[in-house]
């Protein structure tokens, strides 16, 4: 068996793929910029307005990922797996990624919610150690404050220097 | 204390002074653009009071859901409107705890409490900027009584290993000094001095016409010969690279490291004296850094990743500037033999090369198709492609691993080797990857993140065998099972 297609370990919150939908569809308004300002150029300059149909047709195309396939891949491949000695975190898309964190080194956790997760209920858990943060994304509020609970437990029972 | 407690009301005009100031910035331009325009000042000066009003109301808001308390040997802290935030630290993770006061807490005869954990980054990791002296010593009391038990622990442990071999030292040779002094980057930063100093000079003496004087000086000149030229700007180049000789020889000067019981000691400087202490349990990893310049006499130096606050930035960095590296294992084994291991590495298989020859040769073909369509010189770009296929090789045979005990080594070039040697407690995570690219030919990148002061010191090395990284992830993981 391989350990990089090992999936074991707990998913997040199905209602994270909703979520992912609504804040991708919120985030590709951005996006939509780029053939307005194209727009606005082609106005003001000669440019040739081929290229304003296929950045508008890319755009779409993203748009059209971000609300569909994306969000369903994402959730797909996250799995969190929490041991009395260890969080293993697995996740990726194209690239797939296997990380490691031993609860001694975890200096402390949060949970975070934007506005849009209130409305889905789900918390992001973060984990601090001193090298920077890890984040399980898109758990239930009560799946996230319990895990939030267990590593915070499990992290303070060994102590050690850094 | 343990029921959720908000700060003191002066709370809100600190975080109103310090949101303020970068709400400012942020919309400077944007204020600059609107004043510029006498129709829309008008409007702005009626709308600027509303926005503060609806400001401060935030502000009182983010006051009143800004709360702390203390549960479970753990202090928490709850904020925030939108995204709310809660933050549990441990007591067992306190690092400091520091009381300090400016003026807006003067004024009301109130402190500002910061803890501090390892956590990366300049900013405390819980703040609570306004609160009764009392109640802050109190907290202060509460999280360093938990901690000093700890302390205390590690003191007995130091004891025993106290009564050991004698102070061991090493210093920089002249020559060495020399060497170090003479291939010191630092010509750049003079010559750009050189040009800071002239446009100053512009300024001062607006009649000098500094500009001025050197064109009709270089016009002077075009009439001469082209050596005449050449030879100045020789002239130019010796006089940085003297000056950069100068100032790292005074700077680097009577160097000499020693290693005591728990530290290493650094004296360094001639005019300036510098004394830097490093003690050994705060060193995350050692680097031993190539230099491009210092390649051909075999030299590299050897560097610290530690957790801020041992010096000043950069400086705190370099350990030993220059030794032979032939020389660098013996240094290891008796400065820092917590850190010693086999230099000689296990290479990558040979399935991991191309992507080091691809990586380089696609921005040499980019170039190059650029430079045809731009330059009738352009098909000279060609002969980047042999140097960036060469570059290629060697980073893909630089690139390598090795374990010992509970030691890891991982050394990878981009243009200078760096060799990054890292114990298996001071490894903060680790992270396997595999790329769509990298699936098929059964290729991992390995990525280890060490603590450091300010930027996150993480170390990856690309095309790694699977099998080697499943390996060194079960090394790593039962670490966790026996600390």
């Amino acid at each position: 068996m391989d350990f990089l297609d090992t999936i074991s370990g707990h998913q997040i919150d199905k209602k994270a793929i909703s979520y992912w939908r609504l804040s991708g569809l919120l985030g590709s308004v951005l996006y939509w910029l780029i053939p307005l300002a194209y727009y606005g150029a082609l106005r003001l300059w000669n440019l040739p307005s081929w290229i304003l149909y296929i950045i508008i047709v890319l755009v779409l195309l993203l748009t059209l990922l971000e609300i569909t396939v994306i969000p369903n891949i994402l959730w797909k491949t996250w799995r969190y797996d929490v041991s009395k000695h260890q969080l293993e975190l697995y996740h990726g898309i194209f690239t797939k990624y296997r990380t490691l964190i031993p609860m001694v080194r975890i200096q402390h956790v949060d949970t975070v919610q934007g506005p849009l997760m209130r409305h889905f209920g789900l918390s992001t858990v973060t984990v601090t150690t001193a090298a920077g943060e890890h984040e399980i994304p898109a758990l239930a509020d009560e799946v996230a404050a319990e895990l939030r609970e267990k590593i915070s437990v499990l992290a303070r029972v060994v102590e050690e220097d850094v | 204390m343990y029921e959720p407690q908000r700060l003191h009301p002066a709370a809100i005009l600190e975080f109103l002074i310090g949101n303020l100031y970068n709400l400012f910035k942020s919309l400077l331009p944007f204020i600059i653009v609107v004043f510029g325009q006498t129709d829309l000042r008008k409007g702005f000066l009626i709308v600027l009071p509303l926005i503060l009003l609806l400001y401060i109301f935030y502000i009182i808001i983010y006051w009143l859901r800004y709360v702390y308390y203390i549960q479970d040997e753990e202090l928490h802290l709850e904020y925030g409107i939108f995204v709310k935030k809660k933050r549990y630290i441990n007591f067992g993770r306190v690092q400091t705890v520091q009381i300090s006061s400016g003026i807006i807490q003067r004024l009301f005869g109130l402190v500002k409490l910061q803890v501090e954990t390892a956590g990366g980054g300049d900013k405390a990791e819980l703040i609570l900027p306004a609160v009764s002296k009392k109640r802050a010593e109190e907290l202060r009391d509460i999280l360093e009584s938990k901690r000093s038990l700890k302390a205390q622990k590690f003191q007995e442990t130091e004891k025993e290993e106290e009564e050991e071999e004698p102070a061991k030292i090493f210093r920089l040779s002249t020559r060495d000094l020399l060497l170090l002094a003479s291939t010191s980057n630092s010509i750049g930063v003079i010559l750009a001095g050189f040009f800071a100093i002239f446009s100053q000079l512009d300024e001062i003496f607006p009649g000098l016409n500094i500009w001025e004087i050197i064109k009709t000086y270089i016009n002077e000149l075009a009439g001469k010969t082209i050596t005449v030229i050449l030879l100045i700007v020789l002239a130019i180049f010796l006089l940085a690279w003297t000056l950069s000789l100068l100032e790292n020889f005074l700077k680097f000067g009577g160097f000499e490291l020693r290693r005591e019981e728990n530290n290493i000691k650094i004296n360094q400087g001639i005019t300036e004296k510098k004394q830097l202490t490093i003690p050994i349990k705060k060193i995350q990893a050692i680097r031993v850094v190539e230099n491009v310049l210092r390649k051909p006499f075999g030299m590299v130096s050897i560097q610290v990743v530690s957790l801020s606050n041992v010096g000043a930035k950069g400086e705190a960095s370099v350990l030993f500037p220059i030794i032979p590296q032939n020389k660098v294992q013996e240094f290891l084994e008796l400065v820092l033999p917590e850190f010693a291991i086999p230099l000689e590495t296990n290479p990558l298989p040979l399935r991991a090369r191309p992507r080091y020859i691809i990586i380089n040769l696609i921005p040499a073909m980019l170039g190059t198709i650029l430079a045809i369509y731009y330059s009738p010189y352009g098909l000279f770009a060609f002969l980047l492609w042999p140097l960036a296929i060469g570059l290629g090789i060697i980073q893909y045979r630089d690139a390598g691993f090795n374990i010992q005990n509970n030691k890891l080594l991982l050394s990878s070039r981009t243009l200078g080797k760096v060799t990054t040697i890292v114990p298996r407690q001071r490894i903060q995570s680790l992270a396997v990857s595999n790329s769509y690219f990298q699936l098929k030919r059964k290729l991992t990148t390995l990525r280890v993140a060490i603590a450091s002061g300010e930027i996150a010191a993480s170390k990856k090395l690309v095309g790694m065998d699977k099998e080697e990284c499943a390996r060194i992830s079960k090394w790593y993981s039962e670490f966790s099972y026996s600390p």
